[in-house]
């Protein structure tokens, strides 16, 4: 397996994702969301047993999943974490530092450790919620915009010069 | 009532160093006043003549240092108010919410054309604090209201931020140093990329940048921190090091002011400069 892909969120309620909804509101609010959610995100690239590597990488490492406060699926999963809610038509995107010291430090603790993994890539998930009558192509084009911030009052979850956005193909 | 020129300090959710940021303006001969992110009325209806954004985690620095604070409803006030010509200054995560404002640089008002990214610079990352060196861009002294008494001599002051790196689209590298404000520098004001000399590897060893007009300037050290001379630690090389150790005894060194005193100084003397073109 040549990625293996996690998500991780708080038991509590998002404090991030509840304030960025709120201000997301108060400067987009014909194109806001009904929910957002917000997830760490961590990619193992090459782990030499897969899955099996990462789920013993995050259960010895407790910064990474902080199991007191957090909870953890690998991306694509079973969806445990999915509110699964079905009424509301989900759009996905990637932010990711340009460049990263978390990601480049977990890939040298990783290694220390002697884990055998090329290397660890962190960014933050965050997926958003809109009416069932809103088409996918509408939620991504509203995800997207309301992502990069351009302007003042335009965008908020991304700043493009410092970070790279990748909308998800699917949510 | 007083004549003095009134500063407005912003307190927003987070903001930590309102109080000894409004001290400083006081004890530099204005008038400073603290006002919370939601007093846009009460704001608005005492017509500062200067604003200042001080350091702190604005709203726990949630999505984005700065990200969040930007978007505030007095941040529409401070900006129209930049606009007109009044000096802004921000102060740390005050820098990071000009920045992400699109106050700084302004080559387009309200575009978002940098970002204080996280520390990043060979052997370092994460939270910084620290003494570093700084020294003003020529055009910045004379153009700028906050810094028109800096001088040419390194200065030193201290830095506590994790996000603190000046980024650019690399479309924009040929204009940056239309903004260049402040940079980082040894004690002899030699300028270099490396730590600890440039501590989070931002780019261009800056550590403010300005808007065009000069009257907005975010910068990432803490000038509140360096105000007295006694704020200064005793081993700092260099001239105001010296001058520091010269009173190390001295009853003065409680009233000595610091290299950080400089950039409220340099606002009181614009305001005098206006007062006196104005009578």
């Amino acid at each position: 397996m040549t990625e293996v892909s996690i998500e991780v969120r708080l038991k509590a309620p998002d404090p991030a994702a509840m304030t960025a909804l709120s201000t997301l509101k108060r400067i987009n609010p014909d194109t806001c969301p009904g929910r957002l959610e917000r997830y760490d995100y961590w990619r193992f690239i090459r782990p030499l047993d897969g899955k099996r590597t990462v789920e013993e990488i995050v259960l010895h490492f407790h910064d990474i999943v902080n199991p007191n406060k957090q909870s953890w699926s690998f991306s694509g999963g079973s969806g445990i974490l999915l509110s699964g809610d079905e009424e509301l038509v989900w759009a996905e995107v990637l932010v990711t530092d340009k460049v990263d010291s978390i990601s480049e430090n977990w890939t040298d603790i990783l290694r220390r450790n002697k884990y055998e993994i090329e290397k660890v890539m962190y960014s933050v998930l965050w997926r958003l919620g809109y009416s069932s009558g809103t088409s996918m192509a509408e939620a991504r084009e509203r995800t997207l915009a309301l992502t990069i911030t351009s302007y003042r009052d335009h965008g908020l979850l991304a700043n493009p010069v410092s970070q790279n956005i990748n909308l998800l193909d699917q949510a | 009532m007083t004549n003095k020129p009134l500063v407005a300090v912003l307190q927003f959710p987070g903001s930590n160093c309102e109080y000894e940021t409004a001290s400083v303006v006081r004890e530099s001969g204005m008038d400073a006043m603290i006002f919370r992110w939601n007093q846009l009325k009460e704001l608005s209806d005492s017509r500062p003549d200067a604003f200042i954004l001080p350091g702190g985690f604005s709203f726990q620095d949630r999505v984005r240092a700065g990200a969040v604070g930007a978007k505030e409803e007095i941040m529409d006030l401070v900006f129209n108010e930049a606009l007109s010509g009044k000096p802004v200054l921000g102060i740390c995560n005050g820098a990071q919410i000009l920045v992400e404002s699109g106050l700084v640089p302004g080559w387009e008002n309200g575009r978002i054309e940098s970002a204080l990214a996280a520390n990043h610079i060979h052997g370092r990352s994460g939270y910084l604090s620290r003494w570093v060196f700084l020294r003003a861009n020529e055009r910045a002294l004379k153009i700028s209201p906050w810094l028109r008494m800096i001088g040419n001599d390194p200065i030193p002051v201290p830095i506590a931020h994790a996000e603190g790196r000046f980024v650019f689209a690399e479309k924009d590298n040929n204009r940056i140093s239309e903004c260049m404000a402040l940079t980082y520098c040894d004690e002899n004001g030699i300028e270099t990329a490396d730590y600890p000399v440039n501590p989070n590897g931002s780019f261009m060893n800056l550590a403010g940048i300005m808007n065009r007009e000069g009257n907005v300037l975010a910068m990432m050290p803490h000038p509140e921190r360096a105000f007295w001379m006694w704020q200064i630690p005793p081993w700092i090389p260099g001239t105001w090091g010296d001058r520091r150790n010269s009173l190390q005894h001295d009853p003065a060194l409680a009233g000595s002011k610091g290299p950080g005193a400089l950039f409220f100084r340099s606002l009181a003397d614009y305001f005098e400069l206006i007062s006196r073109e104005d009578q």
